[in-house]
């Protein structure tokens, strides 16, 4: 415990920065895989079967593939294959903006199935309910199918949220500065203090999933309309 | 009086499933027909390919002149004109009961939101629940969830209304309230398609009842006609059922 207090005092700026640098990168991967998981979501309750085949697609290779292979597929992968054509991941924003396109497409896949789960839950008189007042298709989607199905996903949502912080931890490996890839500089120095190092590391990642399931908890309670 | 609706030679299938086929029907402005007959007869799915909520598989369905089947028609707005109460409410259950009612007339921008709210209170008034203006479907009884559809269905000031066995899925004490509010509409000269096991309802309100069973439109009439000197086989041996 005093060792831990002890690299805590000594390292804060730097855990601080590797911290904001982890909530970043999550927040921004979020940010996109929320708008790719509802694209490829109402892509797969469409009913346009190659618009499904397509979304189908997505889903399988992401889900059926390791994190740790696609970051570095999109980051050295794409990045040799584009070479010629003169980009560079190093001008675009380097390994954390590699890191951020790869976490985003992996937990847009699942969102996109979490999404078509939440819509698919939603009573399909719904839909024709609103259809027969003259809504079209889209509009009854926004304002009556996502917003109900919203309310049945939130759990599984921010289950994903907590899955894809954590997994910032892979994209250590191309370089990214954060939490984790701090552990090891750390450890790097200091190697007799491994445990406690990681352990420290272990305790930010446990508060904030620990919040976010707490936010998750009071966020379920408050949807829950008139019952 | 022109016809409201005109259906020709109208078939269905599910599949290898035929559930209409061949049905001919016309109802004019103002009229209150009935559909009646077993269940598996083909009266809900011909309710609902009235306003295309089924796609037809073959024949014509004529609403104020367009066929529903046309691509080229805009559904949506026609459907403006057709409200439907179904079997099972089908309330949005995320909105308040008076956010149910202005949806509709808001989003489709044919009312500033003050309109459609004063609207819907009228409505409200109208079905006897204008207390529960500020309620969640979840918070009324099955019958209130049927008045309130209905008034839903009115927001859209519509010259036709569909009914798909509107009180085939409440408690017996609330089936009375629910036809009351259908009576007074009829009585107002709205046009209504209703499928129904009412048969007192059929009887006392109906100008036409049409008896449906195998796919086909077996018989129709008056309900003094249907009821009272049914002339088909299959007529008289449902009604000995259900009467």
């Amino acid at each position: 415990m005093t060792q831990i207090i002890d690299i805590l005092m000594k390292n804060f700026p730097s855990l601080m920065t590797a911290l904001a640098e982890t909530l970043k990168l999550t927040v921004v991967s979020l940010f996109f895989a929320t708008i790719i998981g509802v694209i490829f979501g109402l892509l797969k309750v469409s009913g346009k079967k190659p618009l499904k085949i397509l979304a189908d697609i997505y889903i399988d290779i992401i889900r059926g593939t390791p994190l740790m292979v696609q970051t570095m597929i999109i980051y050295y992968g794409v990045g040799q294959m584009l070479r010629p054509m003169g980009f560079m991941w190093a001008n675009y924003g380097g390994s954390f903006a590699a890191a951020a396109v790869t976490l985003s497409l992996n937990a847009g896949a699942y969102m996109a199935e979490i999404i078509r789960g939440g819509i698919e839950s939603v009573d399909k008189g719904q839909m024709e309910a609103a259809r027969s007042l003259g809504m079209s298709y889209g509009k009854s989607m926004q304002k009556i199918i996502l917003p109900q199905a919203f309310r049945t996903m939130l759990p599984s949502i921010i289950n994903q949220f907590i899955i894809s912080l954590k997994d910032t931890s892979l994209v250590s490996v191309i370089g990214v500065s954060e939490l984790t890839k701090r552990g090891n500089v750390m450890t790097a120095n200091a190697a007799a203090r491994s445990m406690a190092i990681w352990v420290t590391i272990a305790l930010f990642y446990l508060v904030i999933c620990t919040i976010l399931s707490r936010v998750a908890k009071v966020m379920e309670r408050r949807v829950s309309y008139g019952k | 009086m022109a016809n409201k609706i005109v259906v020709k030679n109208l078939k269905k299938t599910f599949g290898s499933l035929e559930v209409l086929k061949d049905i001919n029907m016309e109802v004019e402005e103002g009229e209150v027909v009935c559909l009646i007959g077993p269940s598996g007869s083909g009266k809900s799915t011909f309710l609902r390919c009235l306003n295309r909520l089924e796609d037809i598989t073959a024949g014509v369905v004529l609403v104020d002149g367009h066929a529903m089947s046309d691509k080229k028609i805009n559904l949506n707005k026609i459907r403006e004109n057709i409200g439907m109460v179904f079997q099972h409410f089908n309330l949005f259950p995320h909105l308040t009961v008076l956010e149910n009612i202005t949806i509709a007339p808001v989003e489709l921008k044919k009312m500033s939101k003050a309109d459609a709210r004063e609207r819907a209170m009228e409505l409200l008034d109208k079905v006897g629940l204008a207390e529960k203006a500020d309620a969640y479907p979840a918070q009324l009884s099955g019958g209130q969830k049927q008045r309130v559809a209905i008034a839903r269905a009115l927001a859209m000031n519509p010259d036709i209304m569909l009914f798909d066995e509107p009180t085939s899925a409440l408690d017996p004490e609330m089936v009375g309230e629910v036809l009351e509010v259908m009576k007074q509409l009829a009585a107002d000269g709205m046009t209504m398609v209703v499928v129904t096991h009412e048969m007192g309802f059929a009887r006392e309100v109906a100008d036409r009842v049409v008896f449906m069973d195998g796919g086909y439109i077996v018989e129709e009439g008056t309900p003094e006609e249907v009821f009272g000197h049914p002339k088909e086989e299959r007529t008289i041996s449902f009604l000995n059922k259900v009467l």
